[in-house]
């Protein structure tokens, strides 16, 4: 079973950033801040969610059970600052609000090629994981060099939802 | 929060009406009269009857008026936010937007711009379950423009109803149409609505029809 987590202080900003993704996956979401050891026990493999634009909050939440939770992850925009966050990864502002060309750049599980995506962010963080796809030179896509723990800084649910299948994968 | 709806009078922006107003208060609607029928970014059949709604739902109406033109409108959008900002005290808005990533893109870079947060609850929303929840939510909705095969002037003037959502799913299927008009392939006008302290009432209305293009322009109408 997939858990998704809601990153997202509003919950009207649920019905875009958390809706998407449970009916895409087929699956429930939990907030992060009512998530329990028992959810991610149960857990095949976690989705973390984006959110709004002028939402941060998730910044300030305990996010290190990421750095020892031996699953498949996937953060979403949101989700992979907070990831970044978890590994000690610092993050960056930098705002792209759009659609733009990605481009993979080393061999991975979840996209081949080229493909158009939707970005929604204003902040970044790379630090020391794999750079798997590059958007206009800036990495969109990253991975932990051990762990399935993945971060994509657009939102795949939107254009890309083969990476969504690819991960469930 | 405080919000204001992007409000184009049709029945997506009265269903994400109906959902902020779940989780914040609405109070004001903004509203971009654009003078060409062609624009990408606002809806142009009875446009002017969204003074009416805002007087039936009892909310202030921050109306600018635009030529439509493809990056001035913009301008104006920005002008219209940022006056419902200085009116009304919102710290955020609210956006019908449903599939299409150039209208969205287009209002976060403007919210973001101006500071305000942006709510689209209706985002990547299937099409049918969207229509189901017009009918379910009880907005009652005039479909006032067509503008694709198979869709011809028998569905103007008509409510979205259970039926009608079925007509609509056919012609889906059949003609791969996006059943809710996500394309532009229909406009509608809500007549009604949960939070309208009266129905609007229309009077008179002249259609214009031509090879599955049309328009059901309400000319008369008054609130009851």
């Amino acid at each position: 079973m997939t858990l998704v987590i809601s990153t997202c202080a509003e919950e009207l900003s649920e019905l875009e950033f958390v809706r998407p993704l449970t009916e895409l996956l087929g699956c429930k979401a939990k907030h992060y801040r009512s998530v329990t050891q028992k959810d991610l026990e149960k857990a095949d493999c976690i989705v973390i969610s984006g959110t709004a634009l002028k939402d941060f909050a998730y910044l300030d939440a305990d996010w290190s059970w990421l750095k020892t939770i031996d699953k498949p992850v996937l953060g979403i925009c949101a989700g992979m600052q907070v990831i970044a966050k978890a590994f000690g990864i610092s993050l960056k502002d930098h705002t792209v609000i759009g659609p733009r060309r990605v481009e993979v750049v080393a061999e991975n599980s979840l996209i081949e090629g080229e493909c158009e995506a939707y970005f929604l962010h204003t902040k970044t963080g790379i630090g020391h994981f794999r750079v798997l796809a590059k958007s206009e030179g800036t990495p969109c896509i990253i991975k932990h060099p051990e762990k399935e723990v993945y971060g994509v800084i657009f939102h795949p649910e939107v254009m890309n939802e083969e990476i969504l299948e690819a991960f469930l994968q | 929060m405080k919000l204001g709806v992007l409000y184009s009078g049709g029945k997506d922006s009265t269903l994400a009406l109906l959902k902020a107003k779940e989780f914040h208060d609405v109070v004001c609607l903004i509203t971009l009269i654009s003078e060409n029928k062609e624009s990408f970014m606002f809806q142009t059949p009875n446009i002017h009857i969204t003074a009416l709604q805002a007087e039936a739902l009892g909310l202030p109406l921050v109306s600018v008026e635009t030529k439509g033109e493809k990056e001035t409108e913009l301008a104006d959008l920005t002008r219209a936010i940022a006056e419902a900002k200085r009116q009304h005290k919102i710290e955020g808005i609210v956006t019908g937007a449903v599939r299409s990533t150039y209208q969205a893109s287009r209002i976060q870079k403007i919210c973001h711009e101006l500071g305000v947060w942006c709510f689209n609850p209706l985002w990547l929303k299937d099409q049918v379950e969207l229509l189901k929840d017009v009918v379910k939510s009880g907005i009652v909705a005039m479909i006032s423009g067509v503008f694709a095969e198979p869709l011809d002037e028998s569905y103007l003037g008509k409510q979205i109803d259970k039926k009608m959502v079925r007509r609509l799913e056919k012609a889906a299927e059949t003609h791969g149409i996006n059943p809710a008009g996500e394309g532009g392939e229909i406009e509608t006008t809500v007549l009604h609505a949960p939070g309208f302290k009266k129905e609007i009432l229309v009077k008179k209305t002249v259609t214009n029809y031509d090879k599955h293009a049309g328009v059901c322009t309400i000319t008369e109408a008054v609130l009851r």
